[in-house]
């Protein structure tokens, strides 16, 4: 098969996503082989849990190799789900010799990958060999799928079980296990908390194999459920070891013999379990007082502590409104007060909800580190790896799109920065080269420095080069600053080769570009044979802006208030004329008038009478925005527009204002500039 | 949440409990979502699809191609929605189509909406019955998908989302 | 009125699911379900006329779920339709055998589903 990816355009972001995430499927998958592999010697018995993970993990890996056109990964892939998929359903034994090949499989798959798309190179020989012996393995498949033992479970069970199940139930009462059934009744809108906290205790003492959901006595309210559950331990012993209360336990198949050697997981010592009664609730808090939050429910909690700053807003209109009107001056005084309470509370809240939307940066370093010992240990290079500040805290947003330019910044290091043993020593260096990453916070910014102890940046080659290709003058000798400029230009690399562990072939112009879209900043500094430090400078969250709303030839937009000087109705005779610019006297300066509705191609409205200009000012540049009608002030969150037009002239981003309609937030230092801009070059 | 659909599967994968689903075919497959468009069939790779929506209210957007009728904001994401009969040149459609937006994973984890017409089906595809796109095809379609008689034209979204050559000033 | 159910963890295939419904060309109400136990939850909320699951889900899988329903009083009339993928032909059946009332193999015409959930819609309630 021809990669069907030759000659589209390289997807560089997309596959260096991809191929992270497959190093950490990969990652998984061997440490699950090793796992494996060590039961296996043992003679023990494999945990189907784990292998149910492994298969998953091959099952994705297949997917996501199809969609990138990895091909003999896929296929591979296919084979190792294969392989385990027998596995799991108990269609090849721990002990067959295929399960040995799995071994095998990871490796040659982790080649794969690293070979990327070249075709017909060893890696992909090696893996057609290998799939042929895995079909071998699997070709006569093994029949013995276990007695049909006459099983004492009830109808309503055993009706409901998938084929897997069944196969989990035969094999655990062939390995003469008891099969227990736990029933606990729940209320219906919240059975999850105390089922999960049955599952947990259940799995502690066996094998889970089914959940069945049943009505309640009180079917409105309740909801019965029935776990069955295979154990080691007889009913006495696994009701005592359960620890859960209004649990009926029953057991509905003998098992066979008593729990000589009872599989380790129900032989596990209890670890320093509290004593009863405390149990549930110490369970329930880690000792860390954290618990995980999904991470959509944090975006969520942020949408409505927005919505709800919005509608304070509202209220706050409204108040004032009514203390305007002599009528209902005192009712409006009254609203406004409790508007202030709101006001003081909610700004607890926002601060409370940005507080949990901060997450430290430690995991990120955790990922950082796992590449460097991977790459320490593919190619041999001795690299040590310091951290210092994962602590630190920065926004979630921030922090999830700061993996991959960090990652770039790593592997540049590792793999050209810090030079092999023997230049090392040569240059009077220790042979282990060192990347220190650390992480502070400095005001309302987070730096995150990665310093390595390598050859540094080679000045004068960046200069050659810059020079090259027009990005200096022959004649400049250039400060570090435009030295810096130069390195960062798209496409410029000092080495004309990029290897294959350097980020492939994405230069830091690219990591500028991601930490920039951040609302950060990206530094270089180096000496020469001494090392290079690349310097992050972001912000430490995406806070609430307020805003004011326009209309503008039929569409609103929101102008951060930050940026408004003031806002003016004047009549049409005051507004003159200079050219083919509109000016107006704003006490004694001349403010330039911007047509919003022209500058974006919005129909005009004809001359309804006063004109509204907002005046709005960047630095010491003043303009007029001219817009048909102001309709507030409101708090908005603002959002990156996401999609496939990058660059959106004159807009900032948007924001929500009810309903689900977006509104276009201007970006008044684009429009200043583009405008004031204009005057100076004319 | 803007995850690559099968960054989500991965994610699946380490985290379920239960038993994946596990297909007979055998064959290396590929998943297309088929999606109708001026009465013609088009399929899109199911991994790069997160969701399929209604037709919403769309703020315009000054200043782009116009392929991009604008932005919508969906629970909490603000992204672009490309019109998918105006990219690939076909006729504007009626009013009275009920439309849908397919909401995908876009390159560099961007999410972008494309409207189309209505969506059909997910297919499962053997690698090999895709047959090569015509010589004479725009970039966008990268290979023709046989169903029943008819040939659904599969779409490279990188390609479809690529507007640069398409500026409309 | 009728208020359809779909329960399927895939989010694209939900969402397909519930668009192709939505054109029933009846008036219809789609609630989503992402998982075996947010179906059990939104169950007792509403009342529904066609129930469409999938059945291999992260929590408790499509036949558990089926049980349920036809264990329920308020659900046990409700037509149930199963969306199978090819070669878990046992399952299906089982499915039957708890009491859905059809199934659909993945993939299928929009039109398919629409008519399966038309005629299901339509059918005198059985009481079982």
């Amino acid at each position: 098969m021809a990669s069907r990816r030759s000659g589209s355009r390289p997807r560089s972001k997309a596959l260096r996503e991809f191929v992270s995430e497959v190093e950490d499927v990969l990652d998984q998958l061997r440490e699950g082989v090793a796992d494996l592999l060590d039961v296996r010697a043992s003679c023990g018995e494999a945990d189907p849990e784990l292998v149910n993970r492994m298969f998953r993990s091959a099952h994705s890996l297949k997917g996501a190799a199809g969609s990138f056109g990895f091909e003999a990964l896929g296929e591979l892939a296919h084979r190792v789900e294969d392989l385990l998929d027998a596995l799991r359903m108990g269609r090849v034994a721990l002990e067959s010799p295929a399960v040995a090949l799995l071994d095998e499989a990871t490796g040659a798959l982790a080649a794969l990958l690293a070979e990327g798309h070249a075709q017909h190179e060893a890696a992909s020989v090696a893996a057609v060999d290998l799939i042929a012996r895995i079909e071998a393995a699997l070709c006569p498949p093994a029949s013995d799928r276990g007695s049909d033992d006459e099983l004492l479970l009830e109808e309503p069970i055993r009706r409901a079980l998938t084929e897997y199940e069944e196969h989990r139930v035969r094999e655990n009462v062939r390995r003469g296990r008891h099969l227990h059934l736990l029933e606990t009744t729940l209320d219906i809108q919240h059975f999850e908390e105390g089922l999960a906290e049955l599952s947990r205790a259940a799995r502690e003492a066996g094998e889970v194999i089914s959940t069945l959901p049943a009505p309640g006595d009180a079917p409105e309210t309740e909801i019965r459920f029935s776990l069955l559950v295979a154990s080691g331990l007889d009913r006495e012993a696994f009701r005592s070891r359960l620890h859960v209360d209004g649990v009926s336990v029953r057991c509905v198949h003998e098992g066979r013999r008593v729990p000589e050697a009872a599989p380790p997981d129900s032989e596990r010592p209890l670890p320093t379990e509290p004593p009863p009664g405390t149990g549930e609730l110490a369970s329930l808090k880690s000792i860390s007082g954290t618990v995980r939050v999904d991470t959509r429910k944090l975006d969520e909690l942020m949408n409505l502590v927005g919505e709800l700053v919005i509608q304070r807003s509202a209220i706050g209109a409204l108040a004032r409104r009514l203390a305007s009107e002599p009528d209902t001056a005192r009712l409006g005084a009254e609203l406004s007060k409790l508007h202030q309470g709101l006001d003081r509370k909610l700004q607890d809240l926002q601060t409370s909800v940005l507080d949990a939307r901060m997450v430290p940066l430690a995991q990120v370093f955790e990922k950082l580190s796992r590449v460097v010992r991977r790459l320490r240990r593919d190619l041999g290079k001795d690299v040590r790896l310091e951290i210092r500040g994962g602590d630190t805290e920065l926004d979630k947003l921030i922090v999830e799109d700061l993996v991959d330019p960090l990652l770039h910044v790593v592997r540049n290091a590792f793999d050209h920065a810090i030079e092999s043993a023997e230049e090392r020593r040569q240059a009077g260096k220790p042979a282990e080269g060192c990347i220190r990453i650390e992480a502070f916070q400095r005001g309302n910014h987070v730096v995150i420095r990665v310093a390595d102890d390598g050859r540094g940046i080679d000045g004068e080659a960046v200069q050659r080069k810059a020079v090259e290709r027009g990005l200096l003058a022959p004649d400049e000798s250039p400060s570090r600053k435009r030295l810096v400029e130069a390195l960062l230009a798209p496409g410029f690399s000092t080495r004309a080769t990029v290897t294959e562990t350097s980020g492939r072939g994405v230069g830091l112009d690219v990591v500028r570009t991601n930490v920039t879209a951040l609302g950060g900043l990206l530094d270089l500094d180096w000496k020469r044979g001494q090392g290079t430090t690349v310097s992050f400078t972001l912000p430490i969250t995406l806070a609430i802006v307020q805003a004011l709303v326009v209309r503008v030839g039929g569409e609103r937009f929101a102008i951060p208030l930050a940026s408004v000087l003031e806002t003016l109705l004047v009549e049409p005779e005051a507004i003159q004329r200079s050219e083919r610019r509109e000016l107006l006297n704003l006490r004694g300066e001349p403010l330039v008038l911007h047509r919003l509705a022209r500058a974006f191609g919005l129909p005009e409205e004809r001359d309804a009478g006063e004109v509204h200009v907002v005046v709005v000012g960047i630095g010491g540049a003043r303009l007029g925005l001219r817009v048909d009608a102001l309709e507030g002030k409101h708090d908005a969150v603002v959002k990156p527009i996401q999609g496939p037009v990058r660059e959106l002239h004159g807009i900032a981003g948007a924001t929500e204002l009810g309903g689900q309609t977006a509104i276009l937030v201007l970006d008044v230092s684009a429009l200043v500039e583009d405008v004031v801009g204009r005057l100076e070059a004319a | 949440m803007t995850e690559p659909g099968w960054q989500d599967l991965a994610r699946r994968a380490a985290s379920q409990d239960g038993a994946p689903e596990r297909d007979a075919s055998d064959e290396f497959a590929r998943e297309l979502l088929a999606v109708q468009l001026a009465g013609a069939g088009y399929a899109l790779p199911v991994e790069r699809v997160r969701e399929i929506v209604r037709l919403r209210p769309i703020t315009r957007v000054p200043g782009v191609p116009a392929s991009v009728c604008g932005v919508i904001s969906l629970r909490g994401e603000v992204f672009q929605v490309v019109d998918l009969r105006v990219r690939l040149g076909l006729p504007p459609a009626d009013a009275t189509l009920r439309r849908r937006i397919v909401v995908l994973h876009g390159e560099d984890g961007c999410t972008a909406g494309l409207l189309v017409d209505g969506v059909r089906e997910v297919l499962r595809v053997p690698e090999g019955t895709l047959r090569p796109a015509p010589p004479d095809a725009s970039s966008a379609v990268t290979a023709l998908c046989p169903r029943g008689s008819a040939f659904l034209s599969v779409l490279d979204l990188d390609a479809v989302l690529d507007l640069e050559d398409t500026h409309a000033g | 009125m009728h208020h359809i159910l779909v329960v399927e963890d895939s989010s694209t295939m939900r969402s397909l699911l519930a668009s192709t419904l939505e054109d029933l060309g009846v008036e219809v109400k789609v609630t989503e379900a992402t998982s075996g136990f947010e179906a059990l939850r939104t169950v007792p909320r509403a009342s529904f006329d066609l129930i469409v699951t999938d059945i291999n889900m992260p929590d408790i899988n499509g036949l558990e779920l089926i049980s349920f329903l036809k264990r329920n009083p308020a659900t046990r009339s409700v037509p149930i339709l199963i969306i199978s993928t090819e070669g878990t032909e046992r399952d299906r059946e089982r499915g039957l055998g708890l009491g859905a009332d059809a199934y659909l193999v993945k993939p299928f015409e929009p039109e398919e589903l629409r008519s399966l959930a038309r005629e299901l819609l339509d059918a005198p309630r059985r009481e079982v």
